[in-house]
């Protein structure tokens, strides 16, 4: 938002403001198609007609980071792959999210102890804002996964001034 | 033709490099401690010779081996002073298979690479050289084919130590 | 206009012609070079996390090169590490759109080892789950391939029976994607009361949607036009490069695991004459373009169904698993058994030194093995048919790099 972001001290019409921005934000979410491995599969089943992802807005999945706004991380990383996570997060304009589905993005999976090459969760290099578990997870587990990206979405304060804690 | 007919038949045509065989057999019943040796037989080949035995067993008409299935390498033990290159080799046209094995030395596993006789070899050499530290001579693409290209150390030994860190990520 | 080719590219000079518009060209030495461009890791056509570097003369692709280990997991390493069972959730993760294959080729590995028999029903079992994961893998292949070419109904249409496929192994093992339930000795639990029947009632309605799809890609005009005489394998190239499954039957050559090396109850089946192996033919372009090799799944599909019918009508009831102990330890020895995969001949080279853990878990993945001719195939294609070539490969990128 540029000059106005957190700006404004907490009133009835920042509050307004801010619920309508937080409300199109979170009803069009854009993932980015990044499934590494099989919770990609998952993913594919989410975004078809069964349990259908565009029924909350996030349906149009994009294939280029500049016009996405969401990384869901769907499968296992390890190093090789790790360093092209962070260039493609960079790359996201801000504001920007990340899903960790599944065991492995969470903290490494199945792979966890004898995997010389995997990382022990995608979180050691992007940050990531919501964890689902699961190997892999069910498609309606990724759907409440975006369920609670979207109530983290609607409490956060874009004109607002973030809350102080004394 | 079964492994009896095919070990015969490499005899007879004096396949290069051919050392020997080993069949699985039934436990000793006097001795408590030999459990026997089950599964696939294999013949063993000189590594030197390895391009050479796999072109004539392509070659020959009655052994036809034209499809390389894999090759592949084992470590057996830490305390073994071997590495194992296993062949699987398979005959469109008769319907057989062979499995061969070649041992070499851990400190210093060379062979020549077979990419000439089947092209389909190029690949797994490249995953058994940096995966066991195997240097397959005259291959025309030894680059890193799993791992990353600075990848230190060859996993899939048994006294392989995992790494701590790479490139700042922590790999505990 | 003339074009000479030189070390760095090649110099394309136009001379002073007329156009058909009666335009006169202008005389211009253009110097142009390869551009190398990298397709990937995330890219929305490659099938999965892999990296295409393509050299490219303007439109001609001059060179390619795949670069894999993107999905690098360990698993050789972690079959050294674990016990015998706990290996198997790892193998379903490598070929993760024909988990139950895979499964099995591990079981049957090992089981060679052991000796042991698999009671009657268990393989009846296993063979309904491997052949409904074929054409759930086939599926997949089928509607990506779409997806790739640029016809997005046929992903949703086939998602529709793959969802009551995946439900119905759901009600068999509870898992939807990766299943562990075909285990040494035989499979897991026995199947619920009334599977058998919805699976009978699951063939009945896929024999009318598979002409569906028929009618729907496979004769489509436009894709005809993109696959036909696309990404040519010849049947020598195609022996040389050790390729198996649809790629080598769509290259004309007649080589199928479950009817030449029969392995379960496949020489049952084949004795007594249910499916048929499709073959590519060069019907509608050259043997072996993509064509063909798109045909091979589709009817390959259709033969399943008539594999599972046979089970149906034949399976009785008994056990489902042999007698085997709980903590394994499987005899001395190394065994190799190869199976058909959905992509191809799945190779489980196993080695055991007497103990509760392997010694050696080596994985043959057909498609480490077919993606390998891609270097040999691209040169001298269009960019965009590199995608309907990458396409038809069908590979998985979980068992490339395990």
């Amino acid at each position: 938002m540029g000059l106005l972001e957190k700006q404004f001290e907490e009133n009835v019409l920042t509050t307004r403001v801010d619920w309508l921005l937080n409300w199109c934000r979170l009803s069009s979410i854009w993932p980015m198609t990044f499934g590494l491995a099989c919770c990609a599969i998952e993913m594919m089943a989410v975004g078809c007609a069964h349990h259908d992802i565009d029924r909350f807005g996030a349906g149009a999945f994009r294939a280029s980071p500049r016009q996405a706004d969401l990384m869901i991380v769907a499968g296992t990383v390890n190093f090789k792959m790790a360093e092209r996570i962070k260039r493609l997060y960079d790359q996201m304009p801000a504001p920007k999210y990340a899903i960790a589905m599944g065991a492995c993005a969470t903290g490494g999976g199945p792979y966890y102890k004898y995997g010389y090459t995997v990382v022990k969760g995608v979180d050691r290099v992007i940050p990531v804002d919501v964890y689902i578990a699961g190997c892999p997870p069910r498609p309606e587990a990724l759907l409440e996964g975006l369920m609670k990206l979207q109530e983290k979405i609607q409490g956060s304060s874009v004109i607002r001034k973030p809350a102080r804690t004394a | 033709m079964d492994f009896r007919g095919i070990y015969d038949r490499l005899r007879a045509i004096r396949a290069p490099g051919l050392t020997g065989c080993d069949e699985p057999r039934r436990p000793n019943p006097e001795d408590k401690k030999d459990k026997g040796r089950f599964g696939d037989p294999f013949v063993l080949v000189e590594p030197a010779w390895l391009p050479a035995f796999l072109e004539v067993a392509r070659d020959d008409e009655r052994l036809r081996f034209e499809m390389l299935i894999d090759i592949s390498a084992t470590d057996p033990s830490a305390e073994d002073e071997h590495l194992w290159v296993n062949v699987q080799l398979l005959s469109l046209t008769y319907k057989h298979r062979l499995a061969v094995k070649c041992l070499l030395p851990k400190a210093a596993p060379v062979l020549p690479s077979s990419v000439d006789v089947h092209r389909t070899c190029q690949w797994h050499e490249r995953e058994c050289a940096e995966m066991y530290g195997i240097t397959f001579e005259g291959h025309p693409d030894p680059r890193n084919i799993l791992l990353p290209e600075d990848w230190v150390g060859y996993p899939l030994r048994k006294d392989y130590v995992f790494p701590e860190e790479y490139h700042g990520i922590s790999c505990k | 206009m003339t074009s000479t080719e030189t070390q760095a590219g090649s110099i394309t000079r136009t001379e002073g012609g007329v156009l058909p518009t009666g335009e006169r060209e202008f005389m211009l030495d253009v110097k142009t070079s390869d551009l190398e461009i990298n397709m990937g890791p995330q890219h929305p056509a490659t099938h999965g996390v892999m990296r295409i570097l393509c050299r490219a003369d303007g439109e001609l692709c001059t060179g390619a090169q795949p670069h894999l280990g993107y999905l690098h997991r360990c698993a050789e390493k972690i079959g050294e590490s674990v016990e015998w069972l706990q290996y198997l959730p790892y193998t379903d993760r490598y070929d993760y759109l024909a988990a139950m294959n895979n499964n099995l080729g591990y079981s049957m590995a090992v089981e060679k080892l052991m000796g042991i028999e698999i009671p009657r029903r268990a393989l009846m079992i296993r063979t309904i789950c491997a052949e409904l994961n074929r054409i759930g893998s086939h599926l997949i292949a089928f509607g990506t391939y779409g997806l790739d070419i640029g016809a997005f109904t046929p992903f949703l249409y086939m998602f529709r029976e793959r969802e009551w496929m995946m439900a119905l192994f759901e009600k068999i093992c509870g898992a939807r994607l990766t299943y562990s339930y075909i285990r040494i000795g035989g499979v897991f639990n026995d199947a619920p009361p009334g599977w058998l029947s919805e699976v009978e009632r699951f063939c009945d309605t896929f024999d009318v949607k598979w002409q569906e799809y028929v009618d729907l890609l496979m004769v489509n005009h436009i894709f005809v036009k993109r696959t036909a005489n696309v990404g040519v394998i010849p049947k020598d190239m195609a022996i040389d490069f050790g390729l198996t499954g649809p790629m080598l039957r769509g290259s004309g050559v007649d080589w199928d695991l479950r009817r030449d090396e029969p392995y379960e109850l496949y020489d049952e089946i084949c004795r007594e004459g249910v499916f048929e192996i499709p073959l590519g033919s060069g019907e509608r372009g050259t043997l072996g373009d993509c064509w063909d090799r798109v045909y091979v799944r589709v009817m390959e599909m259709r033969e399943a169904i008539k594999i599972v019918r046979w089970c149906l009508d034949n399976i009785e009831p008994g056990p489902v698993i042999a007698d085997i102990p709980k903590t394994l330890k499987i005899p001395p020895g190394e065994a190799y058994v190869g199976i058909e995969n959905p992509r191809g001949e799945l190779g489980h080279y196993v080695v055991s030194d007497g103990g509760k853990v392997a010694t050696r878990v080596r994985v043959r993945a057909p498609s480490f093995v077919n993606l390998a001719v891609l270097e040999a195939i691209m040169p001298g294609t269009l960019l965009a048919d590199a995608i309907a070539i990458i396409g038809s490969t069908d590979i998985v990128v979980g068992e490339t790099d395990r």
